[in-house]
C-alpha cells in the first residue's frame, strides 16, 4: 500500500508507484465471482435461461476486473491497447453470438 | 542496447517503457493479444456449437467433475496475482522479488497443467475421445489450445527467469518480464470463459 | 549472433538471405509475388484454353479442378498479399520519416513464412496432386473422405503463410502507431500509410479466424477430428462461417491498400492534393469496420433465413457509400488539376471505371433474391474479377510505376509501360465482361466444360482471347522490367515531383532512409516544404551515428522448421514435426538470449554521403 517515491526522473517529476492493493482486491472479487458462479450451477432448482445469462455476465465482469487492473489497462498510455482489445472482443462477441443464435434451427 | 540509466545511474521508473524498444514490444504484445481475442473467440464460436452433439460417448453433464475444475480456477487465478505482484517487484526495481514471484506463477502453472492431464486421461477412459464426437473434438481443441498456451507461458517464463540470473534486471529485460506478465493474465482470462462456457454452462445444458 | 563490436554484413545471396531491411524484404515480397502472379496467370491460361471451345477435353475432371483451385489460392494469397505487403514495406517507412519497420526481425520472419508456406502449397503439384476443392475448400468436399492428399497441402501451406501475414500487420500497425516522425499527427500522413494501417488492423483480427478454421479442417483430415463430421454431430456450415468471417475482410485486405496507391498517384500527377482528406480517411475506416459485418453474403443460399440474410443484405449495400465517397473524391481531385498521363496515371484512370464496375456487380449481388439466381454461376466470377483485376491489380500496376525509381533507382520505360496497359486493360475487359452475361445465362462456376449452341459459344471465346491478350501485357511487363533494368542511368530523387516524404531522399533510397529524422510541418510533407522555397525538408535532429539491426539467418530457418513440420503432419511422420517445430523455437530461445547489439553507421559516412549528394 506504500506511495513509493522513486527519484529517478531526470525531470524531477515523482513518479508514485501504485502499489498491490487494487491487484488483491481483484483477486479477491475474482474468487468471489467464481464461487456465485459455480454455486449457480451447483444448486440446480434455478431457471436454465437465467442461469446462462447470469454466467455470462459474472465471466464478463471478472474478465474485465482482470484486464483493468492486473493488465494495468487502466493506467496512462493504454489507448491502443483499449481500442485493439475492444476491436477484437466485439468481433469475437459477433461470431460467439453467429454461431450460440444461428447454427441450428 | 545497454541500460539507460540517470546521471545517478538507477534504471527509470517503468523501465519496461524506457527504450522505444520496449515500448515498441508492449504495443506489439497488445495488438498480438486483441487477435488472440478473436482466435479463442473463433474457438468458442466452434464450441458452442457442437457443444451438444454427442451422438457417442458421454455428454458434458456425466463427464465434468466440478470439483476439479474448481481446483483448477483456484491454481491459474493465483498464479495470476503472483504473476502482478511480480511486475510490481519489476516496478520497484527488485529483482529478487520479481524471480521469485515469477517461479511461484511457472510452479502454479506447472500445477494447473498437471491437473489438466490428469483430467483428459480419465476423460478418455470414460469414452470421451477425441474423435468419439463433434463435441468431444471441440471441447478436446479448445481446452487444450488453452493448455498449450499455459505450457508455453510456463516455458517462456522460465526462460525469462534463467536469463535475468546473467542479465538482472535492465530496459532490456523489463520489457521481456512485463509481455509475459501480460501473456499470463491474458491466459487467466481466457479460463474464466472456460470454465464458464465449457464447464458451468456444459453443466446446466 | 553478433557481438556488440562485430560488424557483420554480408554480401550476395547472403545478404539477401538475411537482411531484415524493410526495402530488401520490400523487393523480395515484389519479387516473390510476382513469380506466384505469373505461376497463377498461366494456371488462368490453361483454364481459359479450356474453356475456349465447348467440349474440350485438354484439362478435365479432377485436373480442372486443380487449375481452378490452385488458380485462386495462388493469385489471392501469393500473390495479391505479398505484392500489397511489398509495397507497405518498401514505402510506408518512407512516407512516415522511419528509418525502418519497428520490428526488421520478425519483418523478415514474415516474409520467408510466407514464401515457405507458398512454396509447400505448390509442391502439391508434384506429390500426388494440387488441393481440387475450391479456393474455399468446403466440407465435406474437403474432408479427407471426398478429396485427396492436395486439400492438406492447402491447410498446412496457408496456415504457415497466414503466420507471416498476421506478424507483418502488427509490425505495420507499431510502426505506424510509434515511428512517425516529429509533427506527423495522424492526420498528415499519406493516404497509403492510412490505407496500410487499417488494412493491418483487419489482417490482424482476420486472420485468427482463418487459422482456427484450417486448425479445425486440419484436425477432421489429420487426426480424425469430428468439427464438419456430419455422422458424429459435425456441422459444415460452421467452416462456412468461419471461412467467411475471414474471408470478406480478405477483400478488403486486398483492396484497401490500392485504393491508397491510387489516391497517391492521382494526386502526384493532378498536381493537386487529395480532395477530401478527412473524409477518404473516415471512409477508410468505416470501410474496414463494414468489413467485418458482411460475411454472411457468401452463404445467402445456405438457408440461413430471410432476417439474416436482409441484415447481411444491408450492410454489405451500405460499404458501397464510403467507398463511393472515395470514388468522388478521386474524380474531384483530378478536375482542374494539371494532369499528366503517365503510366502510373493511366493504370489509376483506368482503376477507376473498371473498380467501379466490379463495385456495382456487388451491390447487384447484395440482393439476396437476386443472389439465388446469381449464386456459384460465371456472374460472380466476373463481379469479383473486375474488383480484383479491374481493383487490386490495376492498382498494383500504378504503384510499381510509381515507385519503381525509388526502390531500383531506375524508371520503367513510359513507351512499354503503355503498351502494357493498353494490351492489359483491353485484354482484361475483353476476358470478363462477357462472363456477367454468361452467368446471367445460367452457366455455372468451376465446371470444366459446356455443351456447344446453349448461347455460351462466343461468351466463353471472347473471355478467352482476352485472357491471352492479358498474358501478353504481362509479357509487356516483364520486358520492361528488364529493358529499365539495364539502363545507364539513373533516376533522380524526385522524378515525378512528389508530395511526400519518400520523395524527398535519393533514388534508390539510402540504406538509413534518412540522414536525419525529417520534421513534418503540414499534410503532404515534401510539398508543403516546396511551395515554402525549400529545396528539401528541415531536420528534427542533428546529425549523428545511426544504430541499424543486425542481419539474420534466423527468420529463414524458423520458416524452415515450420516447413519441414507441415510435412510430418500431412504424411503424419511426427517426429518430423517435432524436429521441426523444435527448430523453430530452438531459434526463438537464441533470438531471446542473445541480444541483438545491431551495427552503426558513423557520423563521418553519413557527412560523405551528404557531400556526394
Amino acid at each position: 500500500m506504500s506511495a513509493h517515491q522513486d527519484p529517478s526522473s531526470a525531470e524531477g517529476r515523482q513518479y508514485r508507484h501504485e502499489g498491490p492493493r487494487n491487484h488483491y482486491i481483484t483477486f479477491i472479487l475474482s474468487i468471489l465471482l467464481t464461487i456465485f458462479a459455480f454455486a449457480a450451477v451447483i444448486y440446480g432448482d434455478l431457471d436454465r435461461g437465467f442461469v446462462l445469462w447470469f454466467l455470462s455476465i459474472l465471466a464478463i465482469v471478472q474478465a474485465v476486473f482482470q484486464v483493468v487492473y492486473w493488465m494495468h489497462m487502466k493506467d496512462r498510455g493504454h489507448a491502443y491497447a483499449i481500442l485493439y482489445i475492444s476491436m477484437g472482443a466485439l468481433i469475437a462477441l459477433t461470431a460467439f453470438a453467429a454461431a450460440a443464435f444461428w447454427m441450428w434451427w | 542496447m545497454s541500460s539507460v540509466h540517470d546521471t545517478a545511474g538507477r534504471l527509470p521508473a517503468e523501465p519496461e517503457k524506457a527504450t522505444l524498444e520496449g515500448r515498441n514490444k508492449i504495443l506489439g504484445f497488445w495488438l498480438f493479444l486483441a487477435a488472440e481475442v478473436v482466435l479463442f473467440g473463433t474457438l468458442f464460436a466452434s464450441f458452442i456449437t457442437l457443444r451438444n452433439q454427442v451422438p457417442e460417448g458421454p455428454t458434458a453433464d456425466e463427464l465434468f467433475k466440478l470439483s476439479t475444475v474448481a481446483i483448477s480456477t483456484f491454481i491459474l487465478l493465483t498464479s495470476s496475482l503472483t504473476s502482478v505482484l511480480g511486475t510490481i517487484s519489476l516496478h520497484r526495481h527488485n529483482l529478487s522479488g520479481l524471480l521469485g514471484w515469477m517461479t511461484v506463477t511457472v510452479l502454479l502453472g506447472l500445477a494447473f497443467l498437471g491437473l489438466e492431464v490428469y483430467e483428459f486421461v480419465e476423460y478418455v477412459h470414460e469414452g470421451h475421445q477425441f474423435t468419439s464426437s463433434a463435441f468431444a473434438t471441440s471441447f478436446y481443441t479448445l481446452v487444450g489450445f488453452h493448455g498449450a498456451h499455459v505450457l508455453f507461458g510456463v516455458l517462456w517464463i522460465t526462460t525469462l527467469i534463467l536469463q535475468a540470473f546473467r542479465k538482472g534486471l535492465t530496459v532490456v529485460t523489463a520489457p521481456k518480464f512485463y509481455v509475459a506478465g501480460l501473456y499470463w493474465h491474458f491466459i487467466d482470462v481466457v479460463w474464466v470463459f472456460i470454465f464458464t462456457i465449457v464447464y458451468l454452462m456444459g453443466k446446466v445444458g | 549472433m553478433a557481438h556488440s563490436h562485430a560488424v557483420k554484413r554480408y554480401s550476395g545471396i547472403m545478404d539477401w538471405l538475411t537482411t531484415v531491411d524493410h526495402k530488401k524484404i520490400g523487393i523480395l515480397y515484389l519479387a516473390a509475388g510476382a513469380l506466384f502472379f505469373i505461376l497463377g496467370g498461366i494456371e488462368a491460361l490453361l483454364i481459359r484454353l479450356q474453356l475456349l471451345y465447348p467440349n474440350q477435353d485438354l484439362f478435365v475432371g479432377e485436373t480442372f479442378n486443380q487449375l481452378l483451385t490452385m488458380h485462386g489460392t495462388t493469385m489471392i494469397f501469393l500473390a495479391a498479399m505479398p505484392l500489397v505487403f511489398g509495397f507497405m514495406n518498401a514505402v510506408v517507412p518512407l512516407q512516415i520519416g522511419a528509418r525502418d519497420v519497428a520490428f526488421p526481425f520478425v519483418n523478415a520472419l514474415g516474409f520467408w513464412l510466407f514464401f515457405l508456406g507458398g512454396v509447400l502449397l505448390n509442391l502439391s503439384w508434384f506429390l500426388g496432386g494440387a488441393p481440387d476443392a475450391g479456393w474455399t475448400a468446403y466440407p465435406p468436399l474437403a474432408s479427407s473422405q471426398f478429396s485427396g492428399t492436395g486439400v492438406d497441402f492447402y491447410v498446412l501451406g496457408l496456415q504457415i503463410s497466414g503466420i507471416g501475414s498476421l506478424i507483418g500487420a502488427i509490425n505495420f500497425l507499431v510502426t505506424i502507431i510509434n515511428m512517425r516522425a516529429p509533427g506527423m499527427s495522424f492526420m498528415r500522413m499519406p493516404l497509403f500509410t492510412w490505407t496500410s494501417f487499417v488494412t493491418s488492423t483487419l489482417i490482424l483480427f482476420a486472420f485468427p479466424a482463418l487459422t482456427v478454421g484450417l486448425v479445425e479442417l486440419m484436425f477432421d483430415r489429420i487426426f480424425g477430428g469430428a468439427f464438419y463430421e456430419v455422422a458424429k454431430g459435425g456441422n459444415v456450415v460452421l467452416w462456412q462461417h468461419l471461412f467467411w468471417i475471414f474471408g470478406h475482410p480478405e477483400v478488403y485486405i486486398l483492396v484497401l491498400p490500392a485504393f491508397g496507391i491510387i489516391s497517391e498517384v492521382v494526386s502526384t500527377f493532378s498536381k493537386k492534393r487529395l480532395f477530401g482528406y478527412s473524409s477518404m480517411v473516415f471512409a477508410t475506416v468505416l470501410i474496414g469496420f463494414l468489413a467485418f459485418m458482411t460475411w454472411v453474403h457468401h452463404m445467402f443460399t445456405t438457408g440461413l433465413g430471410p432476417i439474416a440474410n436482409a441484415i447481411f443484405s444491408v450492410a454489405t449495400m451500405a460499404i458501397a457509400i464510403p467507398t463511393g465517397v472515395k470514388i468522388f473524391n478521386w474524380l474531384f481531385t483530378m478536375w482542374g488539376g494539371q494532369i499528366r498521363f503517365t503510366t502510373a496515371n493511366l493504370w489509376a484512370v483506368g482503376f477507376i471505371p473498371s473498380f467501379v464496375i466490379g463495385g456495382m456487380t456487388g451491390v447487384m449481388l447484395a440482393a439476396p433474391p437476386a443472389d439465388y439466381q446469381y449464386h456459384d454461376t460465371y456472374f460472380v466470377v466476373g463481379h469479383f474479377h473486375y474488383v480484383i483485376v479491374g481493383g487490386v491489380v490495376f492498382g498494383l500496376f500504378a504503384g510499381a510505376y510509381y515507385w519503381w525509381p525509388k526502390m531500383f533507382g531506375r524508371l520503367l520505360n513510359e513507351t512499354l509501360g503503355k503498351w502494357h496497359f493498353w494490351t492489359f486493360f483491353i485484354g482484361f475487359h475483353l476476358t470478363f465482361f462477357p462472363q456477367h452475361f454468361l452467368g446471367l445465362m445460367g452457366m455455372p462456376r468451376r465446371v470444366f466444360t459446356y455443351l456447344p449452341n446453349q448461347g455460351l459459344d462466343e461468351g466463353n471465346f471472347i473471355s478467352s482471347i482476352g485472357a491471352f491478350l492479358m498474358g501478353v501485357g504481362t509479357l509487356v511487363f516483364l520486358v520492361n522490367i528488364v529493358v529499365s533494368a539495364s539502363k545507364k542511368y539513373a533516376a533522380s530523387a524526385d522524378p515525378w515531383d512528389g508530395r511526400t516524404l519518400e520523395w524527398s531522399i535519393s533514388s534508390p533510397a539510402p540504406e538509413y532512409n534518412f540522414a536525419q529524422t525529417p520534421l513534418v510541418r503540414g499534410l503532404d510533407a515534401l510539398w508543403k516544404e516546396k511551395m515554402a522555397g525549400n529545396k528539401g525538408m528541415t531536420p528534427a535532429e542533428p546529425l549523428g551515428p545511426i544504430h541499424m539491426p543486425s542481419p539474420s539467418i534466423m527468420p529463414l530457418v524458423m520458416s524452415i522448421g515450420l516447413f519441414i513440420a507441415g510435412f510430418g503432419f500431412m504424411y503424419h511422420q511426427y517426429v518430423l514435426c517435432v524436429i521441426g517445430i523444435g527448430i523453430t523455437f530452438v531459434c526463438m530461445l537464441l533470438r531471446s538470449i542473445f541480444d541483438d547489439h545491431g551495427w552503426h553507421i558513423e557520423k563521418e559516412e553519413l557527412e560523405k554521403k551528404g557531400a556526394e549528394a
